[in-house]
């Protein structure tokens, strides 16, 4: 039974299992392979998307959840068009990642976090970006989050 | 960097997989890495002419380099790209990385791997040092035959033309072409002799530019592909679950019950043991590694989610086997600790007479200590994708050892190498586990049973984590004799674990299970009379390299061990180990030594339940002096009168000696430390009835951002030796064992046993 999702800005069919968790949605019925699977149980943050523009684990959330045709998902696919969002911007100016593999769930999560706060507190990012690197990536994630913060203060970005 | 990146294509970018799983011009199968969705077919089908197996330009003025190692977060790839980058002068913005294809090694007589030698397809250590001479002379000697072409074609000599950015100009007459126009022409000459190479001075690139990996770009849009995200047409996904007791085997199961459930194509079962044809082996990596096949069965459906949700309603029985004789962590515990008082190990290391001396020394220093099995949890769960046909098989996989992968896959498949192609994705973390190819074995068992059909086999989590080859348990009972002035004259060690695999229960060549013991700067020359023994503990659980293999571990005995020693002469730490390395000759441990503690303000006052300790460790010297990287770390450290611990900050100072990237360096020791830090405090499976307990996350602590401590690198310990040593595992050592000795300043309490998490730290 085909249900369409607004992911993106776009709708999109899918024809799956309303049990089946957005994760696997977009990466196996979609192609959209951006948004990862690191556990499945909450506990990664790797598979982080935006529902409503909340950050949201997306491995515990079933596709019924998302379907009704009112939320709008975004992934990290869809987080700017052209790869001009500062935290990206910041995020390969500063090498921040390593190997990448939790870098989308580290985006989604401190993009989710400047819209809240903008000028963010070392706290709030602890309590925003809980995300596991298991490359170690943490002292740079947070130096890029509040020179990201900055930078869009500072021209009145976002 | 000049990546543009556009906009998401999925259909494109399956599209260009899909050719080349099926294209015939496509048969040595490169994997793009850097360029956004350009296919990388035009280089292998002929279109663009090659300098070498390394180098295509394109017409449009893209540098592609092929790079055999592999990139798992450690920069191993870009740096190649730089080191060639620095002879070619091309413009790095326009440098595009591809991953050599082992095949092509194969049928070309290693053109790949001859200049290292086996370890040429190795994403992890050593991958830098040995590649700069061969690396520059490709870039050199491509740049050599660009303006050759360009004095050619403007009719002047060739000493009048310059080649830099990219562009070969003639000053004189104000001309000037970009590398891609020269392209052509330049491929067919030859030169009379090679061109010498700049020194090191004269560098201007390597050593002094920092640039951002160059897969950073896709890793931020969503674009990056790891072995997970291979999408194929036709693919089906396959749920995996292996013996949970490893070595044990299938019994029964019913497939009946779940063969209606949405999506199921049907069940691999996968017989435990030998491989269909056994090849001589062409790399260092056994084999053996990581054992042989495990027994498994998988679930084959069209989505991943399907085939999960149908492997966990699969009855299946299971023939545990030996293995489940081990009931408890702690049986294991005690079986090696008392392997370590028995006599007659397999020596490690024997200096002077270590027993006579250390039984006439006034006074004696004598513990045991243990480490638990650790697993990886890289982030990437285990997986591969492979398409078996009569004639030839296909693997994309996020593999840390290319080469490996070949062999094993073309093991698994009966077929000839020259008909097995790896195509290497990018690799969501590797630590050491994504080398021994396991996952290889499986996902061609998986597929070859579906022939003509990609198979994308996903190990869960949970699977992933109990299906380690894990970081041994090891077990270790030191004595030292010190002297009337307190200095260590004899040391004896009897360790006991599993090495790390071969495989075999029996193996002899562990070294590496005593790596960080019997290679350290103390047994290798600083303690005249030594002793290092290794007993294997016969348990059916694999082990594997895990960051830093062995010395993750003896890092924490040897350097928790000193101290005690210190502790027991009346010395403090930082002077002991100082006085030892006063006459061992590599200065860096002694700069290192004191680098770290002078940034660290070693000695200041600090409030009451604070404490710093001190450790220091080298990982790659294996006994020599002016090898390896030396790594020496401060914690500063709170432990509440709960027992509550706190790491304030840690200070790092180090010697590799000379760096090629000062900022890839600085990555991985921030990463490194935290490693270690995660390890020494958190980490541990247990056993029961010869299974691994923990599963996921939640079972197998992580730290996050917010747990984070100071970190603080030192670039003051450098020595400037002409090496480029590796720099990803050196730093795992020291962390545990400067926490545990800071510890035991505050508490008085003597840690001997990672994880820190689950012991008492209360004092009064
Ligand atoms: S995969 Fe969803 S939190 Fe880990
Ligand atoms: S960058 Fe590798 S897990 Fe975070």
């Amino acid at each position: 039974m085909n249900k369409t999702l607004n992911i993106n800005g776009k709708p999109q069919e899918v024809d799956a299992d309303p049990a089946t968790p957005l994760l696997w949605v977009l990466r196996d019925h979609l192609g959209m392979t951006g948004t990862k699977f690191g556990c499945g149980i909450a506990q990664c943050g790797a598979c982080t998307v935006h529902i409503n523009g909340a950050a949201t684990r997306s491995c515990q959330v079933p596709l019924s959840a998302v379907s009704n045709g009112s939320v709008k998902i975004t992934t990290i696919e869809g987080l700017s068009l052209d790869s001009s969002h500062p935290l990206q911007k910041v995020w390969v100016d500063a090498n921040v990642p390593q190997c990448g593999y939790c870098q989308s769930g580290m985006l989604m999560a401190a993009a989710a976090l400047l819209k809240d706060k903008p000028r963010p507190t070392d706290a709030e990012i602890d309590a925003y970006v809980s995300n596991i690197c298991r490359c170690g990536t943490y002292v740079r994630v947070r130096a890029a989050i509040h020179k990201a913060a900055a930078m869009m203060n500072g021209s009145h970005h976002g | 960097m000049g990546n543009a990146d556009k906009p998401v294509n999925i259909g494109r970018r399956r599209f260009l997989v899909a050719t080349a799983a099926t294209g015939g011009g496509l048969a040595l199968g490169f994997s793009t890495l850097a360029a956004a969705d350009v296919a990388d077919a035009t280089a292998v089908s002929g279109a663009t002419p090659e300098f070498d197996a390394w180098l295509v330009i394109s017409p449009d003025n893209v540098v592609t380099m092929r790079v055999p190692t592999p990139e798992i977060g450690n920069g191993a790839a870009t740096q190649l790209a730089m080191t060639i980058t620095e002879e070619l002068h091309c413009d790095w913005s326009r440098v595009k990385l591809e991953f050599a294809s082992a095949t092509r090694d194969y049928v070309e007589d290693n053109v790949y791997s001859k200049p290292t030698g086996a370890l040429a397809f190795f994403g992890g250590r050593s991958t830098v040092a040995g590649w700069n001479s061969t690396l520059l002379q490709v870039g050199a000697s491509a740049r050599e035959r660009l303006k050759a072409a360009a004095a050619a074609q403007w009719n002047v000599p060739v000493a009048e033309v310059e080649a830099s950015n990219s562009v070969v100009s003639h000053r004189a007459s104000k001309r000037s072409l970009s590398y891609g126009q020269l392209a052509d022409k330049a491929v067919l000459i030859k030169l009379e002799q090679e061109p010498a190479l700049k020194s090191r001075s004269e560098w201007t690139f390597l050593g002094k530019a920092t640039p951002a990996k160059l897969h950073l770009p896709k890793v931020v849009n969503g674009t990056a592909q790891y072995g997970i995200d291979v999408r194929l047409p036709g693919m089906l996904y396959a749920a995996l679950m292996q013996s949970p007791v490893q070595d044990g085997k299938l019994k029964s199961y019913d497939f009946d019950k779940i063969k209606d459930m949405p999506g199921v194509h049907g069940v691999a079962v996968i017989e435990g043991g030998e491989p269909l044809q056994k090849l001589p082996l062409i790399t260092q990596l056994p084999r053996e590694m990581n054992g042989p096949r495990t027994s498994a069965v998988a679930v084959v459906a069209d989505h991943y989610w399907q085939a999960r949700t149908a492997l966990a309603a699969l009855p299946v029985e299971w023939e545990d086997g030996d293995g489940a004789k081990w009931k408890t962590t702690e049986q294991v515990v005690a079986e090696a600790l008392a392997l370590t008082g028995k006599s007659g190990g397999i020596v490690q290391k024997s200096l002077g007479n270590a027993a006579e001396v250390l039984a006439k020394q006034p006074k004696i220093v004598e513990a045991t200590y243990t480490t638990p099995y650790c697993d990886h949890v890289m982030m990437e769960p285990l997986n591969g994708t492979a398409l078996v046909t009569a004639d030839r098989v296909d693997i994309w996989h996020s593999t840390q050892a290319p080469k490996h992968a070949h062999r094993v896959a073309a093991e698994e498949s009966a077929l000839p190498p020259e008909k097995v192609f790896v195509h290497p994705t990018l690799v969501g973390g590797g630590f050491g586990r994504r080398i021994g190819a396991d996952d290889v074995r499986i996902a061609v068992a998986v597929a070859r049973q579906f022939p003509g059909r990609p198979i994308h086999t996903i190990w869960s989590r949970e699977e992933t984590t109990r299906q380690g080859r894990y970081r041994p348990l090891l077990a270790v009972r030191m004595q030292a004799g010190l002297d009337a002035a307190g200095m260590p004259q004899a040391f004896i060690a009897h360790e006991a674990g599993r090495a790390i695999d071969a495989g075999q229960y029996t193996d002899t060549g562990s070294l590496t299970s005593t790596i960080g013991l019997s290679d350290a700067s103390y047994t290798s020359g600083i303690i005249p009379n030594v002793q290092v023994e290794s007993h294997t503990l016969p348990i059916h659980i694999r082990t594997g390299p895990y960051r830093g293999p062995g010395y993750n571990s003896n890092a924490f005995f040897m350097e928790s061990f000193i101290d005690e020693c210190a502790h027991a002469a009346g010395i403090d730490p930082l002077e002991y180990r100082l006085k030892l390395h006063a006459n061992w000759p590599d200065p860096g441990w002694t700069r290192c030594l004191k680098e770290a503690a002078k940034q660290a303000g070693w000695g200041k006052k600090l409030r009451k339940g604070m404490a710093q300790g001190i450790a220091i460790g080298n990982f790659g010297m294996l006994g020599q002096p002016k090898t390896g990287t030396v790594v020496c770390v401060v914690a500063t450290v709170e432990v509440s009168k709960k027992g509550v611990l706190r790491v304030d900050t840690l200070d790092a100072a180090f010697d590799c000696g000379r760096m090629m990237n000062r900022d890839a360096v600085r990555a991985q020791m921030e990463g490194g430390l935290l490693f270690g830090l995660n390890m020494s405090l958190n980490e541990m499976l247990n056993i029961k009835d010869g299974r691994i307990v923990e599963g996921n996350y939640d079972q197998y602590p992580m730290l996050r951002i917010g747990d984070m401590p100071k970190i603080r690198i030192h670039f003051g310990g450098l020595s400037d030796h002409e090496r480029y040593s590796e720099t990803g595992e050196p730093p795992v050592g020291p962390v545990g064992p400067a926490i545990a000795n800071a510890i035991f300043r505050i508490t008085g309490k003597r840690i001997r046993s990672t994880p820190f998490r689950v012991h008492d730290l209360s004092w009064t």
